[in-house]
């Protein structure tokens, strides 16, 4: 990871209501990769998208895209960024009133003055992409899980951005469509020369499709690699988390008091 | 729990709502600050307006017109009652005409229009914060604030007042159909009395005035409960039924010291 990072967070913590989320985190992201963030739920992994995109500003450390600091970018300056990045939300965000077509159309009509032509072309284009351009005319709540984030993939590319995030791309659905949006996110990211980060918890998904990893935990970075490295590595709560064990470094049971002293106080005994 | 122990829950909790209170309209107030400035780069996009003036204003028109006139003919058949008795029947257009402009229009539109749009617009607000939509254009680079917000804002205060003239309106209608259909009065007497006793700069302005104010706060009130409301199904629910409940009350309130310093002068 010697070029320049598209992405740099450097030494971030940041904190939510007195809750420490991330302490001195530290990660790159390659241009032209696609970079897999994994971990466990309530991790942070969203949490770091929001720094990222602009949400949220860092307590301490910085976070740099394109080699702007991104938290000390004025609200113009980081729209204008934003209008670079793509976002694909787990929960797809797509607008309820609007149909697919006009989703996908929604930013080019919001940022560009594309006569409409042109924008019908490019909409087009963009769901062929995702093969749902015989979907235009269904609304969200009409599509199924998998077409629905595929519409929202569409419209995170309808203004070729440099790089695209996705929140939890492969929660939810079923194989096929699993199977689908993996192989999308590859091949649009080698295709359209984007960069991409993708933060999950499903890591046989995010190893085949990975350049390389971040697996988070107790807010900083516990392992990075390669897929083949991560798979390999000997360290327990690696092996814990890459294997999917329900015990180990990180504990099945939620911090509490012992079994018995909570037993003997219901009722208030 | 001890006496004093509850009476400092008591009081902790009362201060507690204060400050809560306070916080809120703090918020509300800055929220505002960026809402309004909107207006200038929405006229540039005055489709965002219209679609919104549609959604709250003319799918609004039902309920308006059917109140209007039923309150106007009950407003007849009571004003008839009551006047017939001082042999003063021949007054009714008048009071009629004076109780809708003054009063009835702008509250009873305002207060409608809280419970069918405003309620509409916290929902609907709360429910695409809910469901990640403004999140989603926030990463797009498109200002929720200007995009989804400021025009539902915009669009109300302008559909208020012309609810409210409208239903003044249909109300002066159907006392008309009362009392000269079923009551026997005079038409001429009807019109005559409410030409010569309605004045334009005080009765139909002041309820004008009224409405336009009504129609601040209501639209205020819908779309900041509804950008504020928690992201759960629960949060949106409150916050639907917190901006009927303030509006309603804001209403009132504001009704009853609009009134004072018209009646008595400023």
């Amino acid at each position: 990871m010697d070029t320049d990072p598209l992405v740099a967070v450097h030494q971030v913590s940041f904190s939510r209501e007195g809750r420490p989320i991330f302490q001195g985190l530290h990660l790159n992201v390659a241009p032209g990769s696609v970079t897999a963030i994994i971990g466990g739920s309530g991790t942070g992994k969203t949490t770091l998208l929001n720094l990222i995109g602009g949400r949220l500003h860092p307590d301490a450390g910085e976070v740099r895209v394109a080699g702007e600091t991104v938290s000390s970018l004025s609200r113009k300056g980081l729209f204008a960024l934003r209008k670079r990045m793509g976002m694909l939300f787990q929960s797809n965000a797509l607008l309820t009133d609007l149909d697919a077509y006009e989703n996908v159309a929604f930013p080019m009509r919001e940022h560009t003055q594309l006569p409409e032509a042109l924008i019908h072309h490019l909409v087009l284009m963009k769901l062929e992409l995702v093969g749902l351009r015989g979907a235009r005319r269904s609304y969200p709540g009409e599509l199924s899980g998998g077409m629905a984030r595929r519409v929202a993939l569409a419209r995170a590319i309808a203004l070729d951005p440099m790089m695209v995030m996705y929140d939890e791309p492969f929660a939810g659905l079923d194989p096929i469509s699993m199977g689908v949006i993996v192989k999308l996110i590859r091949d649009l990211n080698d295709a359209l020369g984007m960069t991409s980060i993708i933060v999950t918890h499903d890591v046989a998904e995010a190893c085949t499709i990975a350049d390389y990893m971040y697996l988070l935990g107790d807010g900083h970075v516990i392992a990075e690699g390669t897929p083949a490295e991560m798979q390999k590595t000997s360290a327990p709560d690696v092996r814990q988390f890459m294997a999917g064990l329900p015990d180990g470094p990180v504990a099945f049971h939620y911090p509490a008091a012992e079994y018995l002293t909570d037993l003997k106080a219901v009722g208030g005994l | 729990m001890s006496v004093i122990g509850w009476g400092i829950d008591v009081i902790r909790r009362l201060g507690q709502r204060a400050i809560d209170g306070v916080g809120r309209l703090g918020r509300a107030t800055f929220f505002l600050g960026r809402v309004a400035p909107s207006l200038g780069l929405i006229l540039g996009r005055f489709r965002l307006i219209v679609q919104q003036l549609y959604m709250t204003g003319v799918l609004t028109l039902i309920i308006i017109l059917v109140s209007g006139a039923f309150v106007g003919m009950i407003l007849a058949l009571q004003g008839y009652n009551t006047l017939v008795r001082y042999d003063a029947q021949s007054s009714l257009g008048l009071l009629v005409a004076l109780s809708l402009t003054r009063e009835l229009g702008p509250v009873l539109a305002a207060l409608l229009f809280a419970g069918r749009a405003g309620s509409a617009l916290t929902a609907e607000i709360g429910l695409m914060k809910t469901t990640e939509q403004l999140a989603g254009m926030e990463m797009m680079a498109v200002d929720p604030l200007f995009r989804v917000v400021a025009p539902r804002f915009w669009a109300g205060w302008i559909a208020v007042p012309l609810l409210a003239m409208i239903f003044t309106a249909v109300g002066i209608i159907g006392a008309y159909v009362v009392a000269v259909g079923d009551l026997g009065l005079d038409g001429g007497v009807f019109w005559s009395q409410m030409q010569s006793g309605v004045s334009v700069t005080n009765d139909v302005l002041g309820g004008l005035i009224k409405s336009i104010v009504f129609g601040f706060v209501i639209s205020w009130i819908a779309v900041f409960e509804g950008y504020d409301a928690k992201p759960t199904s629960e949060g949106v629910s409150r916050a639907t039924t917190r901006t009927v409940v303030s509006s309603s009350l804001a209403i009132l309130g504001l009704d009853f010291i609009m009134t004072a310093f018209m009646l008595r002068g400023l």
